[in-house]
């Protein structure tokens, strides 16, 4: 009895889509309009997280030590960093080992700093600090400051700043966006329901006078605008795709990311996670549209 | 069965349609009610169906005080009661049996269940052998008894019509009112909302009658007019 009731509402629900091609045509559009635009800012913001991960895996700060630290004094600062919350890992790097990382940046000219070795060796021994959270570095930064045998420290990348105040921006900007889009295409939802709701006004009416409560009434259309909300994600989801791996060609092939050591994601990386937000809001979507368009038809 | 005690009720335009009307239809009961159209009788009928509220007064059907049910208990008291209109309201795109079917659908009926009602209540009303047939293609009188199929199909324990052969010739319409008379018989209270002078005289059953609002008659065996 339960499944009789369910391929009922389902192909009510079908018949309702097929019945209103154009307006249905209308909704779909809207609302992969609405997905398309979204996606845009959502994989922006997912690149922008996924490369700030990035970071936080290869960069941190340097904490170089003042010049005459003896072993013992070396490890213990290394336990006392690596007790402070928010620090990953903590890599001892010797004096030598600064110099020839030092050396390497320098390539062919690298010749002129070889007088600059043993006692003589300007760089002092150092810790990479990487850190779980790119935000704490500053706070980090301090605590380290305040513990002894400390010369400086660097912070190893200043685009990490600029990082983290564009990560907000995107997301707050796509926050706005999704709402607002999600409110037009559900008005739009509705009307189109709306269409299919008068055109069966008389069939409504009947179902109320032979006691059809309002929530079998109403199911056949929630099922339409489900229909559309999905049908719409799945094109959404395929053309984003394609969109996506196009251009993410042409950004690789420029190399501007790779040289900063960073990647994008690829797109069947964050598939997943995109086509489920995408059926999630476009059942949403749906449903509340046409919950909305149902309520003046029930009250009889 | 249907019971109305001090009931009015006053439209939001002002205009008072129906003015402290008092009287019980019992169990098993046939009941003309009638008046000239504007009269208040469709208003009555409204109030029966719960698709208007008395302004004032209570009404009770099946022992239940419906002036305060809740709109969602709205569906399950309809589901007690059959209606059939004027205008039949069936559903073009649908045959004669899907049309009857479709009222035990909504009730959420089983397939079985189905398939055994609704052949029964289509030999009823004399259609049996036009259960593929579309609304279209039937007379006027036949796609009534269509629509008193659907009104009976879930076994209600009353029958209301609204003007039931305002849209058929006299001939049909006393085929109607005859089948009307043996849904009955059979134990279904029937009340019936008309103007057919004619009909009601002949049936000699209990006749309620309205006018501007107020209910000037009630004979258990009254014809149209108050016999002076």
């Amino acid at each position: 009895m339960r499944y009789n009731v369910i391929g009922y509402l389902l192909s009510e629900g079908f018949h309702n889509v097929m019945k209103n091609k154009k307006s249905t045509g209308a909704s779909l559009m809207i609302m992969c309009a609405t997905m398309l635009i979204f996606g845009l800012f959502f994989l922006i913001g997912e690149n922008v997280n996924h490369m700030m991960k990035e970071l936080e895996e290869n960069q941190g700060m340097q904490v170089f030590m003042t010049k005459k630290v003896s072993d013992e004094q070396i490890q213990e600062l290394e336990e006392k960093i690596k007790d402070l919350p928010d620090v990953a890992k903590v890599e001892f790097i010797s004096k030598e080992q600064g110099m020839n990382t030092f050396k390497e940046r320098y390539g062919e000219n690298a010749r002129i700093l070889d007088a600059y070795t043993g006692d003589d060796n300007p760089i002092t021994d150092s810790f990479v600090v990487t850190l779980t959270k790119l935000e704490k570095s500053e706070e980090v930064k301090a605590q380290i400051e305040g513990f002894e045998n400390v010369k400086n420290i660097e912070l190893r990348d200043k685009t990490i700043e600029a990082l983290i105040k564009v990560t907000n921006g995107v997301r707050i900007v796509s926050a706005v966006i999704l709402v607002l889009l999600i409110v037009i295409s559900v008005f739009i939802i509705a009307n189109t329901i709306k269409l299919t709701v008068h055109a069966r006004r008389k069939e409504i009416s009947i179902m109320k006078y032979v006691g059809a409560t309002n929530g079998f009434i109403r199911w056949p259309f929630i099922v339409e605008g489900i229909i559309i909300g999905v049908v719409a994600a799945l094109i959404s989801v395929l053309l984003l795709g394609i969109a996506y791996n196009s251009l993410m060609g042409q950004i690789t092939s420029s190399d501007v990311f790779s040289n900063m050591g960073l990647s994008l994601l690829t797109f069947s990386e964050i598939f997943g996670l995109i086509i489920t937000v995408y059926l999630i809001l476009g059942t949403g979507i749906g449903a509340l549209g046409s919950i909305i368009s149902m309520r003046k038809y029930l009250e009889v | 069965m249907i019971e109305f005690k001090n009931v009015s009720k006053t439209y939001d335009t002002g205009t008072e349609a129906v003015h402290n009307a008092n009287f019980k239809i019992e169990k098993g009961e046939f009941t003309f009610l009638v008046g000239s159209s504007g009269s208040g009788k469709s208003t009555l009928i409204k109030m029966i169906l719960k698709e208007e509220d008395p302004s004032s007064g209570n009404i009770i059907i099946n022992g239940k005080d419906t002036t305060y049910l809740k709109p969602k208990r709205v569906p399950y008291l309809r589901r007690s009661m059959g209606v059939v209109f004027q205008d039949f309201r069936l559903l073009p795109d649908k045959t004669v049996y899907e049309n009857v079917a479709f009222a035990m659908y909504i009730v959420k009926a089983t397939p079985r269940h189905i398939r055994r009602q609704v052949p029964m209540v289509l030999a009823l009303v004399g259609l049996s052998g036009k259960a593929k047939m579309y609304p279209n293609e039937l007379s006027g009188g036949e796609q009534q008894r269509v629509a008193l199929a659907r009104a009976l199909v879930n076994n209600p324990s009353m029958l209301i019509a609204d003007e039931p052969t305002g849209n058929l010739d006299p001939e049909t319409a006393w085929d109607i009112m005859t089948l009307l008379n043996d849904i009955n018989m059979r134990g279904t209270t029937v009340v019936i909302a008309t103007h057919a002078k004619d009909i009601v005289d002949r049936m000699k059953k209990r006749v309620i009658e309205i006018s501007d609002g107020n209910i000037i008659r009630d004979d258990k065996k009254g014809g149209y007019d108050s016999e002076i």
